[in-house]
């Protein structure tokens, strides 16, 4: 666990990724009980394909999220480099 | 006509009897989805950001419980 802060647009991107990752949680919520919403499965998928480009950008940069083959990993071994989720 | 708001008020009995200084008049708030029923299609949304820090990805279903004396309370 390395203690260098991170840099600054660690907070900006990971506050996107949260925006994104909030309105997926609420639109998944809405869908359990709206199955034939056309437009909010538009979104949805929208959302989720916005998601999976954050977490490549994400990752490229800050190293993986997601372990046990969700993310790929940087060389050395790097997944527990970035901050943990309660210490960001 | 007052501006529309989710507070609505009731005035508990005041015992003569009551040492302390009496609440005259209580607050309580009452969120849209207490009428809503079946939540309807296409209702307006908050974006990404917005609704990370609502709370809420719908408008409508927005309801910041503020104190009577914290600042912040935009539905007053």
């Amino acid at each position: 666990m390395t203690d260098k802060p991170v840099p600054k647009d660690f907070y900006a991107m990971m506050e996107e990724l949260q925006a994104v990752d909030f309105v997926l949680v609420e639109l998944t919520l809405y869908l359990d009980t709206h199955p034939d919403d056309y437009q909010a499965i538009q979104q949805f998928n929208e959302y989720s394909h916005a998601r999976q480009t954050l977490k490549v950008q994400f990752e490229q940069k800050f190293g993986p999220l997601l372990q046990f083959g969700n993310s790929y990993s940087g060389y050395p071994w790097n997944w527990k480099d970035t901050p943990w989720p309660w210490q960001i | 006509m007052t501006k529309f708001t989710t507070r609505k008020t009731y005035r508990p009995y005041v015992s003569p009897l009551d040492p302390c200084p009496p609440i005259k008049e209580k607050v309580y708030s009452t969120p849209a989805q207490l009428y809503l029923g079946f939540q309807p299609e296409n209702l307006p949304q908050f974006t990404a950001k917005e609704a990370l820090y609502a709370g809420t990805l719908w408008k409508l279903l927005y309801d910041p419980y503020y104190g009577p004396m914290e600042k912040g309370r935009d539905d007053e």
